[in-house]
């Protein structure tokens, strides 16, 4: 063995390293209260409505999904027609998770009288973009015990990554900036969380063909019966819909049909629009192939909520 | 296990700990217990088909040295056709066997296949072990110093194992050389508190690239070119060019990476990248990208073509430059794009060779910061296109993006505003460091700044950043397909 190096001092690596970590740890303290700070004083935004759903709302008739609850469920006809207070908690891109993660925390603060699930095509296929989308739960996790087990499917380290208090906030800064502004309160505009769309759908009719061999994921479906056992043993009203899609399809869709399944397993109403032809015939009632505009909300939240008051 | 993974994290630390506790005579079992462990982590099988490039590497070369000297070449030859043929068996066996169906149509579909679907009865499902191209080279580039008489065959074949798998370098690179590798196993390394910490500092930079920049920019790249056909050229334009910036921090970052943690256990590998988006010309980039491997091809590949056909002048060159970067192109992956991506590079430096002269008298007329900035934006143009091809999953597909480019118009695609912000400062952050580092070097030192708060107040920095703008759900490097 030829001796090169010069021996150096372990205790001044090892003082410099804890020292290092400590100015690491109150940084990543300081900055991660800081944060939190400002996420939770946001007074618009989604990350406000996300909030809002999670913490405060308690409204009699709660409604969840992804975009096609944001933008398809009037609150306003449902609160007239049924003479309930009515919520939309839906959230643009979410899955099933952030669902089940709003329900949970709303099931520990009341007891709505009614959950409505808006459900879509493919809502089961495999696909890791739904995990990735959990990230919108994080700055959550600290005070909401509840849904701490919905956010450990994210990866499987993130316990150890929110070890860290800035890291739940991580890409959020922009949105966090722009929530505290004034420009954020004109922007985002809701009624009670539906945000309707204006537009007329023009484009060709997009053909889907569901029969071609799709895999489902078992999470995802077990999170969902979860969704079903959770509201029937808390005695909720659970309807479950799925709006319709200005496509043409094939087929039906694997995710819908499973889904249609476990909800008859315990006797939930599955209301199935995807394909109906009552609105697939009509573009002037569609926004883009998967959003109803202003005119067809119209029409359908009428429709569903007659339908579910039968 | 990637490097931006907690379970590496978790293997760095504690093999580096044991590391300094195992005894000095000992530390490159330490090093190739690890190594294998590291390898066979996600599939253990592939060890095999490395294991066997070791061996008859190490045999070969020995039995080179030490037999009759009529020997030499056989068993030289013997291991790099081994070597070559692993290679190509598990990389492009099923790209030559779709090449020659498509070509040819020689089976008839309704004979192996009635009513099913058209496919290739000939496609193999084999899957090439990780980091197969990177140790097939090391090993074939000591074969070819060996038959050179340049150094001597390494006798142990722990030491030559340990080379081979050492685990910093095994999936991506450096692609080392055995007499930059082999006479550091065998010296005596002690604690070196310098070492360490240069080497957590580079761990931190590279981490910072890889999530802060390329993974954040891959968020844009990826929905713009995997949709190209949805999107504006003014879009898919900007997509390129965040690709060029992409593939620069995912690379760079997993090679400072590699070298930090080698850097942590008292090792120097390779330098891989000088800048290369500073560089003002193809010719030029091509010294500072991936420097290890292009210097591999320049000593075993270009040189020897060029010399063998020096008779034809400076067309020897210009043959060398095409069947080195065509082959350069191949080397990342079964497919025609790479291929034409290699072309693209030898064409260029073809066109740059030829007018070295005419560029070099333009060069006196224009100021240097302008001939700087002409050149610059050229090189990372070009680069950018050649990288369509590198990008796409066939030909048509590029042609197809590269059409779309200078026809389609129409609004920049911004799905979320955070994507684009953080992307444009992560690369705004890259050019101000690689631009102060390649022409203010001795001005503003933060990194290197002689107060140690100040330097530690910057890897805060860093590190608060990932934590910050870091893209956590980011996919592996790029190169670790290679």
């Amino acid at each position: 063995m030829i001796k090169t190096g010069k021996s150096t001092s372990i205790k001044n690596f090892l003082f410099k390293l804890c020292a290092c970590v400590i100015l690491l740890l109150t940084i990543d303290f300081a900055g991660g209260k800081m944060l939190k700070k400002f996420y939770f004083m946001q007074e618009s935004g989604y990350d406000y409505l996300t909030t809002y759903s999670i913490e405060r709302a308690t409204p009699d008739i709660l409604i969840l999904g992804s975009s096609r609850a944001v933008n398809i469920f009037n609150t306003g006809i449902v609160e007239t027609q049924t003479g309930l207070s009515c919520y939309n908690a839906g959230r643009y891109g979410e899955p099933v998770f952030y669902h089940y993660a709003v329900l949970q925390a709303a099931l520990k603060r009341y007891t709505p009288k009614m959950v409505i699930l808006s459900f879509d095509a493919g809502n089961f296929n495999k696909g890791l973009e739904a995990y990735d989308r959990i990230a919108v739960l994080l700055p959550y996790y600290e005070n909401h015990p509840e849904i701490r087990p919905i956010i450990a499917l994210k990866s499987r380290y993130e316990n150890i990554k929110l070890l860290s208090k800035i890291y739940p906030y991580n890409s959020l800064l922009l949105p966090i900036i722009t929530g505290n502004s004034r420009y954020s309160k004109t922007k985002y505009i809701t009624q009670k969380g539906f945000i309707p769309i204006g537009k007329i759908f023009s484009g060709a009719l997009q053909t889907y063909d569901y029969t071609k061999e799709t895999s489902l994921d078992s999470t995802k479906i077990d999170i969902y019966r979860s969704f079903i056992k959770d509201c029937v043993a808390a005695h909720v009203q659970l309807h479950i819909v799925c709006p319709p899609y200005m496509i043409h399809a094939i087929g039906t869709d694997p995710s819908i049909t499973e889904a249609k399944k476990i909800a008859a397993q315990y006797h939930v109403e599955f209301l199935d629009y995807s394909n109906d032809t009552a609105y697939t015939a009509h573009p002037l009632l569609f926004a883009d192939y998967r959003h109803l505009n202003s005119t067809g909300v119209e029409v359908f939240t009428r429709s569903v909520i007659a339908k579910i008051h039968n | 296990m990637i490097f931006t993974s907690i379970p590496f994290f978790l293997f760095f630390i504690s093999f580096a700990f044991l590391y300094y506790i195992f005894p000095l005579r000992f530390r490159w079992v330490w090093i190739l217990a690890s190594s294998l462990f590291f390898y066979m982590y996600g599939n253990p099988y592939s060890i095999i088909i490395i294991a066997s490039i070791i061996f008859v590497t190490w045999f070969c070369a020995l039995r080179m040295e030490k037999g009759p000297s009529e020997k030499v070449t056989p068993y030289f030859l013997f291991a790099i056709i081994i070597n070559i043929a692993l290679l190509v068996f598990f990389k492009y066996a099923n790209f030559f066997t779709s090449t020659v169906f498509d070509l040819t149509n020689i089976v008839n579909t309704q004979v192996f296949h009635a009513g099913a679907p058209y496919s290739n009865p000939f496609i193999l499902n084999v899957i090439a072990p990780l980091g197969l191209s990177y140790v097939t080279f090391q090993a074939i580039g000591y074969l070819i110093e060996i038959k050179r008489g340049n150094h001597k065959a390494e006798g142990n074949i722990g030491y030559l194992s340990t080379f081979l798998l050492f685990f910093p370098k095994i999936i991506a690179g450096p692609v080392e050389r055995a007499h930059h590798i082999l006479p550091q196993l065998k010296q005596y390394k002690p604690f070196n508190y310098d070492n360490i910490s240069k080497g957590l500092k580079l761990i931190i930079w590279g981490l910072f690239k890889k999530l802060v920049i390329a993974d954040r920019l891959s968020i844009y790249v990826d929905a713009v070119l995997d949709n190209a056909g949805h999107h504006s050229g003014t879009s898919i334009s900007i997509a390129v060019i965040f690709y060029v910036f992409q593939m620069y921090a995912d690379f760079s970052g997993y090679t400072d990476m590699a070298l930090g943690i080698s850097k942590v256990l008292g090792f120097d590998l390779l330098q891989n990248f000088n800048r290369p988006l500073l560089a003002k010309s193809i010719t030029e980039f091509w010294r500072k990208w991936h420097i290890s491997l292009s210097t591999w091809f320049a000593d075993y590949f270009y040189t020897p073509i060029a010399i063998s056909k020096r008779d034809w002048g400076i067309w020897s060159v210009v043959y060398a430059f095409f069947i080195t970067f065509i082959t350069l192109g191949f080397w990342h992956g079964a497919n025609w794009t790479f291929v034409v991506f290699g072309a693209l590079q030898g064409f260029i430096l073809t066109i740059e060779f030829f007018t070295r002269k005419a560029r070099k008298n333009m060069r006196k007329k224009i100021p240097p910061l302008l001939n700087n900035i002409i050149g610059t934006i050229f090189t990372v143009g070009y680069f950018a296109l050649s990288l369509i091809f590198f990008r796409a999953s066939s030909v048509k597909d590029s042609l197809i993006i590269i059409r779309r480019i200078f026809t389609i118009k129409g609004p920049v695609y911004i799905e979320n505003p955070t994507i684009i912000l953080f992307s444009l400062l992560g690369i705004f952050f890259l050019a101000l460091i690689e631009l102060k580092r390649e022409y203010f070097d001795t001005l503003f030192n933060i990194s290197t700044n002689r107060h140690w708060f100040i330097r530690n107040c910057y890897y805060c920095f860093l590190l608060l950043a990932i934590l910050i703008a870091g893209v956590f759900d980011g996919g592996e490097f790029i190169y670790f397909q290679f």
